[in-house]
Formats: structure tokens, sequence, C-alpha cells
């Protein structure tokens, strides 16, 4: 589904060169659930933005469905990137003026889809998120909780092929981190999505299948590591 | 996704609709004195065009002027112009004065003209009541009164009528007649409403410095004006031993007021299109400041796959919705500004048909050129950048 080869990002800061990730190969196949944590520095968010296709490798290929996603031009990579990613963020990031099925059936206005289908299918992923209750509420409305199912059903709205999520539990409650981790888990079940979660939170990638490590630039594979 | 999209824009200028009110108070403005002031210049041409139709275009005036001041007409060369001179048909000198005109015991200011009978024939004088000047009145102590003078002597208890006995300086005049209220010509020297008719010996006797220094004349048909004073240089010129005689033809005075009314409207309309400018600029402030504070809201949008086109359109929408809101409050504002300006100036109300069109088309030309690159700014944002941002 996924597949990196030897992605290298280096940032020019004035004089100096810094390379930010080290020749990373990755594969990851639909419907897997994998986490990948590492500390501050260790170049996750650019991981996360080139994976996104927010970001470009200073060098390497990067192949989603088999397609070569890195020589799109821009317009063609923002279609990409509505078809392919479905994003999660920490702080939700909804739209505060558009109601619950708007903020979801975005992404989909944007690929043109007509707004009676749009609606349709937005109410339809609310429901299955659990917020059948809350279409036409605004965000300021829901709880922490009930925007990140939002912003989840959001992210899965367009079928993509890799949800991305960036610490999607880090301003959530304990319980409530647990419940969205559910969610998680049963919509990779049930949809068959390929979920990646970066999180700093060793409970949030203890419930992943297959954990990643990103240490100053470099990725290693910890799933045997913990398992062993 | 267009209709979308515009009520997006529309709902992201109301809720920051304090800022939205501000960047529509200078759009409304410009757009409003554009159109207004191009009402005031269509009023201003057509009150002209009035006045000169009234009046005539085929007025002359001439006047002597001397290097001590006013000249002398001879009153015989005068009365054979039209005799002498082919292409004038008729003529009517005379003199100016002023002062005060005492009845019932209550005095005004009034401007004095000593005429001949023809003057209200040649100046198009049409009578109130009453009668004009004739040759018979050359020595008896009869006069005529302007409208506004007559009504401005008038008391409650005692209204100005023919027969009335008017004092002016040491001599008691009977009225004979009022004029009818008359458009200010903008050839004669002085307003006919606010002016009292003396016969020329009468006007020698009340006028402080007398001189018959003035004349009214009409063309003949379509004759040319230039070649009128051409002749008219030859045959009172001589007569008049050191001064120069000045003649003024209506069609000059037109040319002279045409191009004094374009040259307001042109200042107006500058003044106009300063103020759009300033909306314009306004409403770039505005954008540029809403583009700011919703960076994190585009690199969202970004994210989820907009492209930058559909960026730019959505910021392009709210300034083409504040243009349009814009130019249309601007359109009200400029025809009340028209009727405002009429009302002040006491002219009918003409409206300026090119006025609506062209100031609306002008601000919403402005608000999205404006508008454009606030836009543009957005649509380039870095979404890393701007999902970074707070």
């Amino acid at each position: 589904m996924l597949e990196l080869r030897s992605i290298t990002r280096r940032f020019r800061i004035g004089p100096t060169e810094r390379t930010v990730l080290h020749g990373i190969d990755l594969d990851l196949a639909g419907g897997e659930l994998v986490s990948l944590m590492g500390g501050s520095g260790s170049g996750k968010t650019t991981f996360m933005n080139i994976v996104g296709l927010l970001d470009r490798p200073s060098s390497g290929s990067y192949r989603i469905r088999g397609e070569n996603v890195l020589a799109a031009e821009a317009d063609a990579q923002s279609l990409m990137r509505n078809k392919m990613i479905g994003f999660v963020f920490q702080q939700f990031f909804l739209m505060p003026r558009l109601n619950a099925w708007r903020n979801v059936a975005l992404p989909l206005m944007y690929r043109g889809t007509p707004e009676g289908e749009a609606r349709r299918r937005a109410e339809a992923m609310l429901e299955r998120v659990g917020l059948g209750q809350h279409l036409n509420h605004v965000p300021n409305m829901l709880s922490g909780g009930q925007k990140q199912r939002v912003a989840i059903a959001r992210a899965l709205v367009g079928e993509p092929a890799v949800l991305l999520a960036d610490e999607p539990t880090g301003a959530l409650d304990p319980i409530v981190s647990r419940e969205i981790m559910g969610l998680f888990e049963e919509m990779n079940r049930e949809l068959g999505v390929l979920v990646l979660i970066i999180t700093h939170d060793p409970g949030v990638a203890a419930r992943c299948r297959r954990r990643l490590m990103l240490t100053q630039g470099h990725l290693a594979d910890q799933t045997a590591l913990t398992h062993a | 996704m267009i209709r979308q999209t515009f009520m997006e824009a529309a709902g992201n200028l109301l809720a920051a609709w304090q800022r939205s009110v501000l960047a529509l108070i200078g759009i409304v403005v410009g757009a409003g004195a554009v159109i207004a002031m191009l009402h005031a210049g269509t009023m201003a041409r057509q009150e002209t065009v009035r006045q000169f139709r009234q009046m005539g275009t085929d007025t002359l005036i001439l006047r002597a002027d001397s290097p001590q001041g006013l000249g002398n007409f001879r009153l015989g060369d005068i009365e054979s112009v039209p005799l002498m001179v082919p292409t004038v048909g008729e003529i009517a000198p005379f003199m100016i004065g002023g002062g005060p005109v005492t009845f019932e015991g209550q005095t005004r200011n009034g401007g004095f003209i000593g005429a001949t009978g023809s003057f209200a024939d040649v100046a198009r004088l049409p009578m109130a009541s009453g009668r004009f000047l004739s040759v018979h009145d050359r020595f008896e102590l009869h006069a005529v009164l302007g409208s506004e003078l007559a009504e401005q002597l008038s008391t409650p208890f005692s209204p100005m009528r023919i027969g009335a006995q008017i004092r002016v300086s040491r001599y008691i005049f009977t009225v004979i007649g009022i004029i009818e209220p008359v458009l200010m010509n903008p050839m004669l020297p002085m307003d006919v409403n606010g002016t009292l008719f003396l016969s020329l010996p009468n006007a020698r006797r009340v006028m402080a410095a007398p001189s018959l220094s003035m004349a009214v004349a009409r063309l003949r048909g379509d004759a040319d004006p230039e070649i009128a004073t051409q002749q008219l240089q030859q045959h009172l010129g001589p007569g008049l031993r050191d001064a120069t005689l000045n003649v003024l033809s209506a069609r000059q005075l037109i040319s002279g007021m045409n191009s004094q009314v374009r040259l307001v409207a042109l200042l107006l309309g500058a003044v106009g299109s300063i103020a759009l400018v300033l909306g314009g600029v306004g409403v770039m402030n505005i954008m540029l400041m809403s583009v700011t504070e919703r960076r994190r809201e585009i690199g969202i949008r970004l994210a989820i796959g907009a492209r930058r086109r559909d960026v730019r359109r959505l910021f392009l929408s709210e300034a083409l919705i504040l243009s349009l809101l814009g130019a249309a409050l601007g359109v009200a504002l400029g025809y009340a500004g028209g009727v405002g300006f009429a009302w002040m100036s006491g002219w009918p109300v003409h409206f300026s048909p090119m006025a609506a069109p062209l100031g609306a088309g002008v601000s919403l030309a402005v608000g999205v050129f404006f508008g454009f690159y606030p836009a543009v700014m957005a649509a380039r944002l870095d979404p890393i950048e701007a999902l970074r941002s707070e």
C-alpha cells in the first residue's frame, strides 16, 4: 500500500545543511495498525509531512497503491492528498463555523462531489463514529472526544489509503483516549484502512500491532522487539 | 461547490462582521461619491442648458469699457443698430446701478436697471401684472419691479401692486408693472428678480454714477456671433471715443460654462476615485488581516485536499461579496446624495443614466482588484507552516 524507499530530508538553515531523515525504507500494507514513536527532534513531524504529501523528500521514492506520488505537480498532489490521505490532528482542527456534517463533507466537496451525495456520505460516516445525534452541531457544542470523532469521520469519509493521526489522543483525558483508540481499531478492522498513529504515549503504541521508532532520523521496527 | 464557497465566504464575513462593516464603509463611500458626483455634474449641465434655453442662445451683451471704468454709448448709435447692422435684429441699451427702495416705511436694497421700452422684449421678460416701461414713460416717475424685490417690499397688510408708491432717492415712483419670476440669466450683470427698472432719464436721476455702458441684443436668425461682433465694432466703435466695445455672446458663455462644468465634474470624479481607491485599500487591509488570522484554517483546508485555487476562490469570494454589497449600498448612497444635492441647489432632480452602472462597476472592479493580492497570498501559504501557526 505505502512504499517508501531511502527517503532522505535535508533542511538548509543558512550556510549549513541538516539532515533530518536518513534514508528511511518502509513498507506498510493496507489494514495495518501502526504506531510511530520518537522523541522531540527525532524527525517524526517531518516524516509525517512527507507521508501525508505536505512535504517532499530531498531524495528517495514514495509510492501509494503503486503510484509514484512524488511525480505529481501541485494540483494533482492536492487531489492525491484528498483521495489517499486522511489527517487527524491533536487539536482536531475542525472548521469552527461549519456544523459536523459540513466539516465531514468538506474533503468530498473539494473533490467535486455533489452536495447531496457528500451530505449522505458524511452523515453515514458520522453515524459510524457514533455521532448520529450531532449532525448539525458546530464544533463548539461538542466535547473533545466528540470533536475528535468528527475529525476521524472527516479523515475517513473519502476512503483514503492511509489515516495519518498526529498525537490524536494528546488533548484528551485517559478514558476518552481509550475510546478514541478503540474507534481507530474498529475503523481499521472494519474498513481495512491503514492507520498510522504518531504518539508519545506508550499505552497508545502498545495497542498497535506494529510499532515503529524514529531516533534522530533513523527508523527502526520494534514490533518483534517488544513481542519477544 | 461554488454555492458552498459563497456560503462559507458569507459566513466568514458575518462572523467578523465588525471588520466587514469597516471594509464596506470605504467601498460604500467611494461608490456613493462617484455616483453622487456624476448626478451633480448632470444636474449642473441640465441647469445650464435650461438657463440658456430660456434666455436663448442668440443673445449678445455689449459693454463699453473705458480706461476710467465704464464707457458711454450714444443712444442714437444703439438705436440705429437694427437698421445698420444686418446680423442684429433687436437691441436694448441699459445702465446699471443700485440702492435702497422704500415702500410703506420699509426699505430694501435692489439693483437698478435703467432701460428703454425694448428691454423686456430683448431680454424676454414676461410680465406678471401691469406693463413694462415704454417710450411714453421716459419722463414719468414710473417703475417696474422684479418679482423678488416686489415680494420683499410687500407686507401682509399692503402687498406690492400696480399703482403702489415707492420712494427711490428723493423721488416717489409709481409701480406700473411687476415681472414674473425668471431664471437667473448668466448673461445679464444682475438678477432680474431683485431689480428695479426705470426709464433712462429717471435712472440718471437716481443713480450715483450713471453711464449708458451696456446693451443687450439679439441676433437675426442664425447669424454668426463672430460676424455680428465685427459689424458692431465697425458701427459703434467710432462713437465710443476712448472706450472700447466688448461683445459677449451666449454661445461663448455656454462653451465657457461647459468647460467649467466639465472641470468641476472631473474634479469631483477624481475625489470619488480617490475615495474608491482608499476603499479598495481598506478591503485589502481587512482581507490581509483575515488571511493572517486564518492561516491555520487555510493549512487544514490544504491538508484535506483543497487545491490552491480553491483557497484563492474562497478569499476572492469574500472580496467579491464585500464589493457587491458595497456597490449596492454605494448606489443607494449615491442616489441619496444626488437628491440631497438637488435639494440644496434648488435644481430639479436629474439622474445621470451612466452613474449607477459606472459607479457599481468601478467599485466592484476595485474590490476584486484589491482582494486579489490577499487571496493569492492565502493560496500560496505553505500548509506545514500554516498548520503550525496559532
